[in-house]
Parts: structure tokens; C-alpha cells; sequence
């Protein structure tokens, strides 16, 4: 039962991740954020989509890597999942691959640093390249935001 | 035929006819002596019968048609209503509304009415089913004594006291009824003649119809008059009679006695006309205190006046899709986005003509704007108008005596909103007549009146709508309530005993909980209040109870207006923008650092003789570029929620600007300080500051 999918390819402290491309709605260069008080540090804050306020969060900090600070290659991937629309930061999106599920193996435990519950699984491509594909209901899972703002106040 | 395009039209149609059947039924309950709500009935059932014919629902137009012919026996005097009447047309609109609701369904529309039809078959031929009601009303019995009497021919105080006087006078006072012949080609005329004769011979105290229109032939074939003549019976009788083409000149005398009794069915059929404004009060179109002033004048005068008022008025309208409307919305913001833009551009470029246009263009979004956001405000009327049928049913089948009293129906609120909002009221009130009202033995022995009163209320109040359904019940049985909790595993019996009574109140919408003795089919099953809660939350309103044990309970609604436009006072910290809206912003100021106190640890400072707290919106929002702590004088707003007032600090004030509401999306939500985003005329985002989350 192998089938074909599409990812987009984006950048994250020097690794490859993918977004199934089913799951994006549009790819945008870094534009102002307006940060919201009170929330987790990853949320950056809500962006202007064309009329429509989106919430965008840092995926270095999702994860717990590093922030970074923006640069020409910066990009927010809004992706649309579980009734949810959110920007994710990413150091740069610039690819989309082809991948068939027969390339994708369980994550391990801990890869670059992420646990594994946010992850879908790992997919060997081209040469010696490796693609971590991303759980986006886990990374957009709303109740570990409620925990932190419980933690938070 | 093709008849699908037709049935939306016809479901709409039959549905508003149906509610003003069930509305006019009730107000005819309450005076059933008036026969122009028998015709508006009538009228209503005819169009529906007409409707449902030609859609061919066989059924409705069957039972329709045998509900007319009651009515219409009815309305031509021959029948008089009574409890069995009522009830079986009361049956018959629950029917109907089955049938339509079957028809919306996408059914046929067909049901059961042979029953139903042989019923009204029996009204017909007059072998009532059930004896009449013998308790006919005091009105119905006077004026049926005495059959001269008709509404219209009261007279009111005055004029019956110059009739009284009079008679104690000497002066023969009489009521004369004319009848023109039917062949008659000029029967103002003849009506002149008869009035130019009276005339001379003495005085007229009332006709009717009104002189005015008897000269204007606006009359059939016979008019009356209250007369006071100076010469005896038979020689008016005589001066009369020497007008041609007269068929009848009736000559009654009055005395005192038949006088008196005018005089009682004057005041009865004022009873009639107050249990007339009481309804009037409870379907609620006119503004309530003002219905109420007006009760202690003369009502003859005044019935004629009122009709029209509660008749329903004919408007010129067309039906949109809602989505239509939502769609006009949405381009609408968009405009109003472009609009802000403009103006910022056009004062930095500063040309004349420029800035005479871009002005002209916001005057008229302005304008355009109040038409786009009229156009999505429904009244609550449409919600409230099934409430009073709703009450009557349920009062009778528990049992009960019940006026249900609407106010504030006119209270408009967005079309969204009024469309979920049915549900949880039905279930507030379902509950409030269920568990609330006490049983007639249960009042009578708590010394109230034998009648529960159940209120409804709806009133703006700043940014919000709120509605109030009050009953003078028992109250909730927080001991009681506390109990079942426990039991349920809603608290822990150590939990339990810190409770406020506020907090106990709120049990009630704890998932899972049933206070009712015995479980009614009318509410009660313990699924219900908390679905009301989380309804209403998902609208962005709050509900809450209070209750005073034998007292009654009063259960609150607070509703956004959700108007999508509001307007708002822009504010700067540092380097971000923030808007508040500018409904709770009393005052804008200056505040000297030195006039902000401590007092028992937190901000205070005076204002207009009054201590009111202060609030560093720096403070609150976490600002990372600016703080209020070095000024020596700072910008504020004062604030309001409902009574209380507090003084916001902030950087700077940008000015006030009509903003779009925008959410900020499901994945941000509980953040109690912000309700919303907007997007400025810069294409920046700014955040919507909630001023009721400041004021704590």
C-alpha cells in the first residue's frame, strides 16, 4: 500500500523537515508581527493575511531549539489543520518533494532535538538525505497551551 | 407545475401566518369580544387555506377551511367563543404547524385532521363537544344583556353624565336608531336631513357612525344616536317620520337605570380594553410605560386609536439570503480597511482635492455603514413571539397560572445571534415555569397570588444586550443543590463548604445535574442547563443566576451585540498600538504621577470627588518598550463596566477610528485582557483591548 505525497521542505537550525502539502495554504515571507500578551513565548503573535488575522508561532521555539533571528530567507508557512489556520516561522521553505510512504520509518525517540510525539516519521530521500515529517495536530495541540498558560498564572 | 421554487416562499409565508394565527388567538383569548381580531384570524386563516391549496397540501387546506367557517360564524355574531372553541383552534394551529414543519421537512405536508375537522364540524352545527364554559368573562355577559351596546356605541364619562343630568333635568334623553331605505341614491342626504331635524329639536350627544362620516356617506344603511330632545318621543317620532325614505326611525328612551348600565359595561369593557394592554405589554411592540400612563384615561375614546397599533403593519420587503448579507459584510470591511488607508495617505499628501474626496467617501462609508450593520439587526421579537403560546401550553398542562410578561421585545440584536439564541431561552423559560413557578396550592400556601409572573427582558446596555427571564417562584434550593452535586461528583463535600451562593447558583450548569423531583417531559432530564452555558458561551456571552429562596430566581443573559464595526479609541505603548472601544471610555485625561496614591497596595487616584482605581495598561499587556513608572504625567482613560469606574494609563492617545472586529482565530483563545484584532489603515494588526477584563 504504498502511496505518493507531496511535502514542502523548510529549514530548522540546519535540518530538513516536511509539511504535507495538503495541509498548507500558502507560503509568506516574514512580514510584522503584532505580539499578543499572554500567551506562550513561541507564539510570535497575529500577522495580517490579506484581511485575515492569524496567529503565527516560532517553530525553533515550539520545539525548544534555539531562536533565531529573521533573515532574508525567513518564511511563515501557514498551515491549516485540526479547524486551526497558524503561521509556523521557519528558517527558510524552498523545496517540494515527492515521497511515497514506503520511504517513511518511525521517528526515533529524539531527533535533532524534538521529541518524537511531534513528529509523523522520518523519510530517507535523494542521497543520504533525511526529511523529518512534522504531527502538525501534535505541534498545533491546544491543550499543552492551556498547561502553560495554567503554568504561566 | 413546477412547485419547488415556490416552496420556500410558501414555508416563510405559512410559518409568519401561523405565528400571527397563534398571536391573535391569544389576544382574542384575553377579549373575546373583539371581533376585528376575528377577522384578522380569519384573514390569516384564508390565505393559508388559498396558499395550501394551490400547493396542493390537501390536508392543511381541509383543516384550514373548517377553521375558517368557525370563524366565520364568529365574526358575524352567530357564534360565541368559548374555552372549548379556543382549545380545539389551538389544536388545530399545533396540527397546522406540524404540517408546515412536516412540509419543511421535505415531506408532503400531510397529517391526521379527521378528528380534528369533525371537531370543528360539531362547533359548526353548534352541538358543542364539551358544555360551554359557563365563566363567561363580566364583559361578555353585560354587553350581550344589553344588545344596544355595541363597543363602538359607548359613551364615556363625560357624555354619560350630560345624559344622567338630563334626565334628572326633565329633558327626555333617547337612543335612536335610524334605517335608510337600501334603494336610497343620496343616503347622506337623507342622514343630513334627519341630523338637521334633531338639531333643531334638541341636542346630540353621540352618533355613530361620526357625523363626519355619515356626511361623507361613509355608513351602510343605518347609523345611531344618543340624543337629548326638548320636545316628547312622539313628536320627534312624528318629525321624523316626514323624512322620506327612511325605512325605520327606532325611538328607545333612556332612563337612569338603563343608563347604569351603560356605566357598567363602560367600565367592563375598560377591564377588557387593560387585559387587552396587558397582552399588548406582553407581545410588546409600543415602548411599555408609556401603554401603561395611558390606561388611566377613558378608553372609548382610545380603542379605536390602539387597533392599529398592535395590527400588524404591512411593510414593503423583500428576503435576502442571509449568506448575502454576510458576504456584503465581509466586502464591506475590506472597504472600510482601504477607507482608514486613504485617509492616512491623504493627509500626508495634502492636496485640496485629495482630502475633499477622501472626507466625502468616509461620510458616505459612514452612511453605508449604518445601513450594513441595520440590515443584520433583528428585533427579539422574532424570538420572543413563540414565548407567550409556549407559557400557555405549559401552564395548562402543569397546571399552573402564569402571565408571562415581555418587555424590551424591540431590542435589536444580530441576526447570528438570534438565530441561536432560541434554543437556550426555551429552555431558561421551560425551566423557570417548570421548577420555578410553584403549583396554585404551593403559592396560595406561600401567601403569593395564585398567578406566577414569569418576566422576560431584553435591554441594551453598552456594548452588550441583555436578556432577563425573573419568575417570583421558590427560588433555587441551594442546600438542595448542594446535595446532589456532592452526590453527583461535581464537588468534594470539603469543596462544597467554601461555596459562595454565587458559586452554588453556577452548579446548576455543572454537566449532569437535575434538581427536579420527579423528571417532567417539560425540562429536567439533567441535559440542559449546561448545553444552555456552553451555547451561549460559544455566542461570546455569559450567563448567570441569582435567586432568592421563595422569592424566585432571575436568570441573565449578557450578549455581544457582535457588531462587526465598532468604534474605538486607538492608544500607543511604545511601540505597539492597541484599540479600546470607545463605548466604555467615559473621559480622556491627564493624570499627575503625584496624584496617584497607594492605598493598601494598590493604585489609586481621584476623580470628579470619587476615588477610582488606576490600571498601567503598560503593566497589564507586559509592554517590552515602554512604562508609565518615569512620567511625571501620564495620558488615561477612564473606564466603565456597569457602575464601576477605573483609570487606564497609557503612552499616548492616537485617536478614535472606526475599526473591523476580527478574531484572533481558535488557536489563541482565553486571553482574558484581549477580545479581538482589527487591522489599521497601515496594514498593521492592532489588538482589541476588553475593558469589562480590566475592571475587576
Amino acid at each position: 500500500m504504498a502511496e505518493d505525497f507531496k511535502v514542502i521542505v523548510f529549514t530548522l537550525a540546519h535540518e530538513e523537515y516536511g509539511i504535507e502539502v495538503d495541509k498548507v495554504r500558502t507560503i509568506e515571507r516574514m512580514t510584522p508581527v503584532t505580539r499578543v500578551p499572554k500567551t506562550p513565548a513561541f507564539v510570535k503573535g497575529v500577522i495580517n493575511l490579506r484581511g485575515v488575522v492569524v496567529p503565527v508561532i516560532d517553530l525553533r521555539s515550539r520545539f525548544g531549539l534555539q531562536e533565531a533571528e529573521a533573515t532574508e530567507n525567513s518564511r511563515i508557512i501557514i498551515v491549516a489543520a485540526n479547524e486551526l489556520e497558524v503561521g509556523f516561522i521557519v528558517d527558510s521553505a524552498n523545496d517540494v518533494i515527492d515521497l511515497n510512504t514506503d520511504m517513511v520509518e518511525n521517528p526515533p525517540e529524539v531527533v535533532g532535538g524534538i521529541k518524537a510525539k511531534y513528529l509523523s516519521g522520518v523519510a530517507k530521500f535523494g542521497e543520504d538525505r533525511l526529511l523529518i515529517l512534522l504531527n502538525l495536530s501534535e505541534v498545533l495541540n491546544r491543550s499543552e497551551i492551556i498547561q502553560l498558560e495554567q503554568f504561566g498564572a | 407545475m413546477e412547485m419547488n421554487q415556490y416552496l420556500s416562499i410558501f414555508i416563510d409565508e405559512a410559518n409568519e401566518h401561523l405565528q400571527s394565527l397563534n398571536e391573535n388567538m391569544l389576544r382574542l383569548e384575553q377579549q373575546p369580544e373583539d371581533i376585528s381580531i376575528v377577522q384578522i384570524i380569519f384573514r390569516s386563516a384564508h390565505t393559508l387555506k388559498g396558499m395550501s391549496a394551490s400547493m396542493g397540501f390537501e390536508d392543511l387546506a381541509s383543516l384550514t377551511h373548517e377553521m375558517e367557517n368557525v370563524l366565520d360564524l364568529v365574526r358575524n355574531d352567530k357564534l360565541k367563543m368559548n374555552g372549548h372553541i379556543f382549545d380545539t383552534l389551538f389544536k388545530c394551529l399545533d396540527s397546522l404547524e406540524g404540517m408546515v414543519q412536516d412540509v419543511v421537512a421535505g415531506g408532503t405536508g400531510s397529517g391526521d385532521v379527521k378528528e380534528l375537522v369533525s371537531q370543528l364540524k360539531q362547533i359548526v352545527k353548534g352541538e358543542p363537544a364539551a358544555p360551554a364554559a359557563p365563566g363567561q368573562p363580566a364583559a361578555a355577559a353585560a354587553s350581550s344583556e344589553l344588545a344596544l351596546v355595541a363597543a363602538h356605541m359607548l359613551l364615556d364619562q363625560y357624555q354619560l353624565s350630560v345624559l344622567r343630568q338630563s334626565i334628572e333635568n326633565g329633558s327626555p334623553a333617547f337612543h335612536i336608531e335610524v334605517t335608510i331605505r337600501e334603494d336610497c341614491l343620496l343616503k347622506g342626504v337623507r342622514a343630513y336631513m334627519v341630523f338637521d331635524a334633531l338639531e333643531r329639536n334638541g341636542e346630540l350627544v353621540k352618533s355613530h357612525p361620526s357625523v363626519q362620516e355619515i356626511e361623507q356617506e361613509q355608513f351602510g344603511h343605518q347609523f345611531s344616536v344618543y340624543y337629548i330632545s326638548r320636545i316628547p318621543q312622539q313628536e320627534l317620532q312624528d318629525t321624523l317620520d316626514r323624512i322620506s325614505e327612511l325605512e325605520s326611525v327606532m325611538i328607545i328612551p333612556l332612563d337612569v337605570e338603563s343608563l347604569n348600565e351603560l356605566d357598567a359595561s363602560r367600565s367592563a369593557e375598560q377591564q377588557v380594553q387593560e387585559a387587552s394592554q396587558q397582552v399588548a405589554a406582553a407581545t410588546a411592540t409600543a415602548a411599555p410605560p408609556a401603554a401603561s400612563a395611558k390606561s388611566d384615561k377613558p378608553p372609548a375614546s382610545e380603542a379605536p386609536a390602539r387597533a392599529p397599533t398592535s395590527a400588524p403593519v404591512a411593510n414593503k420587503t423583500i428576503r435576502v439570503d442571509i449568506e448575502r448579507l454576510d458576504s456584503l459584510m465581509n466586502l464591506f470591511s475590506e472597504l472600510l480597511i482601504d477607507r482608514v488607508r486613504l485617509e492616512q495617505l491623504a493627509s500626508e499628501v495634502r492636496r485640496n482635492d485629495l482630502t475633499e474626496t477622501v472626507e466625502h467617501m468616509a461620510r458616505v462609508s459612514t452612511d453605508l455603514q449604518n445601513i450594513v450593520l441595520k440590515l443584520r439587526m433583528v428585533p427579539v421579537d422574532s424570538v420572543f413571539n413563540r414565548f407567550p403560546r409556549m407559557v400557555r401550553d405549559l401552564a395548562k398542562s402543569l397546571g399552573k397560572k402564569l402571565d408571562l410578561v415581555i418587555t424590551g421585545a424591540e431590542t435589536e440584536l444580530d441576526r447570528t445571534v438570534i438565530d441561536e439564541i432560541g434554543d437556550p431561552l426555551v429552555h431558561l423559560i421551560r425551566n423557570s415555569v417548570d421548577h420555578g413557578v410553584e403549583t396554585i396550592e404551593g403559592r396560595l400556601e406561600a401567601g403569593k397570588p395564585e398567578t406566577g409572573v414569569v418576566q422576560l427582558r431584553a435591554f441594551h446596555s453598552g456594548n452588550h444586550v441583555f436578556i432577563e427571564i425573573e419568575d417570583d417562584g421558590r427560588g433555587i434550593n441551594q442546600p438542595k443543590v448542594l446535595d446532589i452535586a456532592v452526590k453527583k461528583g461535581i464537588v468534594s463535600p470539603d469543596e462544597a463548604k467554601k461555596l459562595s451562593d454565587d458559586e452554588i447558583n453556577m452548579l446548576l450548569f455543572a454537566p449532569g445535574f437535575s434538581t427536579a423531583d420527579k423528571i417532567s417531559d417539560i425540562s429536567g432530564r439533567g441535559v440542559g442547563l449546561d448545553v444552555v452555558k456552553s451555547k451561549i458561551e460559544s455566542l461570546g456571552g455569559v450567563v448567570s443566576v441569582t435567586s432568592r429562596a421563595g422569592q424566585g430566581s432571575k436568570w441573565s443573559i449578557q450578549l455581544p451585540l457582535t457588531l462587526s464595526i465598532i468604534t474605538a479609541m486607538l492608544v500607543k505603548l511604545g511601540s505597539e498600538k492597541f484599540a479600546i472601544p470607545l463605548s466604555s471610555i467615559v473621559e480622556t485625561g491627564i493624570v499627575k504621577r503625584s496624584a496617584i496614591r497607594e492605598l493598601h497596595g494598590s493604585k489609586v487616584t481621584e476623580y470628579r470627588k470619587s476615588i477610582i482605581p488606576v490600571l498601567s495598561l503598560a503593566d497589564v499587556l507586559d509592554s517590552p518598550d515602554y512604562s508609565d513608572r518615569e512620567e511625571t504625567e501620564t495620558e488615561m482613560l477612564v473606564i466603565r463596566k456597569g457602575e464601576k469606574l477605573a483609570a487606564v494609563l497609557v503612552d499616548e492617545l492616537i485617536g478614535q477610528s472606526e475599526i473591523v472586529l476580527k478574531t484572533l482565530g481558535k488557536y489563541l483563545t482565553n486571553l482574558d485582557v484581549i477580545s479581538g484584532a482589527t487591522i489599521l489603515g497601515d496594514g498593521q494588526v492592532a489588538l482589541i483591548v476588553d475593558p469589562n477584563a480590566l475592571i475587576k
